[in-house]
């Protein structure tokens, strides 16, 4: 693999170019949520200390200070308040059309998701949709001078199928 | 610890559109243009730089770019030289800072320059950049970067619950591109008719071309003191910063602060604020400069900032409220939709065109406006910025 106009970049990884996080254990402490989501679970974490479960994930609690944190489930199926199909303009790795809706999981948490394996103009408003996982390229990671591939995977959310 | 009045006393742009320029050729031009506004001040004099970009680190690869700045433009500041990142909102940032820093003696004379090149030698660079500008491992990866999706569902929201029309959205973007067409700096020259607006590509429905901002290219700057040197300096009537106000209540969708997308609790807590320091209300606003990334957003805007009630920012807008002869005309310079949205330039920008207006220098004009109001939305939505500025202190 070449990079025009940067030859010294060949067969490298460029990491700030990536669109999706930088999922590995090695790089960020909140990697349980990847891992839970590769089991089709939508997680957060909760404070032991004051309950409050805030997303996306942390390391300390916003509100009480505490590092006692433990993984809690979020909902899964979601309806559809407003949604958006994006036809021209999509940016480079993602496919036309681009939907995304703002989704209501319930429970005040609302959030605007990608919706995929959906046609353009099938989406209605009140639709029912549920979180579909799916595969991304992996992260590569050099150790000791090897490079290795950290399998990834992330989430949007898709119609429930009637 | 002094307590001194700041003034804002000079301003200056780079031509704003598609540059054939980088970020550095550009902040020349801002800086020129702006020492040439005050001809008395020399350039040993100003012991300040803010350099207000977003992107300069990744599309002009080139991070603590205030030194490189400060040595291009030919300053040797002492008291403070530094880059100030808050995407949409960066120049504004700067200017809040270094009123701060003015007002308390730690600085005397800052230049607050800013701005971004952004058009890339291939265009795919410079969309998929956009990914960056928001919250990059949840928002970003969820491919809405790109703001026309966010701002469409903000338009359906605000047409369904209060019956705002196409035709209102589009009254936007003719006001402001008429404003904009005598504007010989901004990225576009020309007026549209509300035919070519309603007909235009769509872009993400109900927004379509003209109701969007475009990527724009350019660099601004301005200069602020205290009262005292500004008398020194320049004969024009004194122009002050009299209230500053910056509110972030979240970064991330699921966290969205208001009711519903149309409902900006955020824009409405910074403008409590910045009513309260600067000691006047909405109605005393004689002109202002507000973010019009979108029609829809100047139209919500209207209503947060108090112009107008909750639900009537259509009604305003298309009655002629925040025209010439209105209530309070809103984008005299042509706003975003008309001058173009280097990120870190636009609350530059808006900080000139205000000066202009209340030393009564305006290409266009508001006659006798004595109090200004600039603001500014960043992000995908999540900080709402506001600086209140009058011929009193």
């Amino acid at each position: 693999m070449s990079v025009l106009g940067v030859p010294i970049l060949e067969g490298l990884y460029p990491s700030t170019m990536d669109l999706y996080p930088l999922e590995a254990k090695e790089f960020n402490r909140i990697h349980p949520f990847y891992e839970n989501l590769r089991q089709k679970r939508f997680t957060t974490t909760k404070c032991k200390k004051c309950g409050s479960e805030p997303f996306p994930p942390r390391v300390v609690c916003p509100k009480c200070n505490s590092d006692d944190l433990e993984w809690v489930d979020l909902p899964t199926e979601g309806k559809v308040l407003r949604f958006t199909e994006e036809v021209a303009g999509v940016p480079l790795g993602f496919e036309s059309p681009l939907i995304h809706a703002l989704v209501d999981l319930g429970g005040g948490r609302k959030l605007i998701s990608r919706v995929v394996n959906c046609k353009e103009g099938e989406l209605k408003e009140g639709a029912a949709v549920k979180l579909a996982v799916f595969d991304i390229p992996p992260m590569i990671i050099e150790k000791k001078g090897v490079m290795a591939e950290a399998e990834r995977v992330f989430f949007a959310f898709e119609p429930v199928k009637k | 610890m002094p307590d001194r009045k700041v003034c804002i006393i000079g301003g200056g742009m780079s031509k704003w559109g598609v540059r054939e320029a980088s970020i550095v050729d550009m902040t020349q031009e801002a800086a020129k243009d702006c020492f040439d506004d005050v001809p008395a001040l020399k350039r040993a004099d100003v012991d300040g730089l803010l350099f207000a970009s977003s992107y300069c680190g990744r599309r002009s690869f080139q991070v603590n770019a205030a030194p490189v700045m400060a040595e291009r433009i030919g300053l040797k500041p002492t008291s403070i030289c530094t880059r100030v990142d808050t995407l949409c909102a960066g120049g504004s940032s700067g200017i809040i800072l270094a009123t701060g820093l003015i007002r308390s003696g730690m600085a005397d004379i800052v230049m607050i320059a800013g701005g971004e090149k952004l058009y890339t030698p291939q265009r795919w660079e410079t969309y998929y950049s956009e990914l960056a500008s928001i919250d990059h491992d949840w928002d970003g990866a969820q491919g809405i970067g790109l703001p026309p999706p966010f701002f469409s569902m903000t338009a359906q929201e605000h047409m369904k619950r209060y019956g705002t029309t196409k035709e209102q959205l589009s009254a936007v973007s003719v006001k402001n591109r008429r404003n904009g067409a005598t504007n010989p700096k901004g990225h576009f020259q020309k007026a549209v008719t509300m035919e070519e607006v309603m007909a235009a590509r769509p872009i993400a429905p109900p927004l379509g071309l003209f109701d969007c901002t475009p990527v724009t290219d350019g660099c601004a700057a301005v200069l602020l003191t205290h009262e005292d040197k500004a008398k020194e300096l320049s004969d024009r009537p004194l122009v002050y910063i009299r209230g500053t106000a910056q509110a972030t209540l979240h970064s991330m969708s699921m966290n969205w602060p208001g009711e519903h997308l149309a409902d900006w609790l955020h824009l409405r807590t910074a403008a409590k604020k910045v009513y309260e320091r600067a000691r006047v209300g909405p109605g005393d606003i004689d002109v202002a400069q507000t973010h019009d990334c979108f029609t829809i957003s100047e139209i919500i805007e209207m209503e947060d900032l108090g112009f107008c009630k909750k639900g009537e920012g259509g009604h305003f807008v298309e009655s002629g409220q925040s025209d010439f002869g209105g209530e309070v005309p809103v984008n005299t310079d042509g706003g975003l939709l008309s001058c173009g949205h280097p990120f870190g330039a636009t609350g530059i920008r808006q900080a000139r065109e205000m000066l202009h207006q209340l030393q009564g220098r305006a290409i266009k004009q508001v006659e006798g406006a004595k109090i200004g109001l600039t603001h500014n939305l960043s992000g995908l939505n999540v900080e709402h910025t506001i600086l209140i500025y009058g011929r009193e202190p």
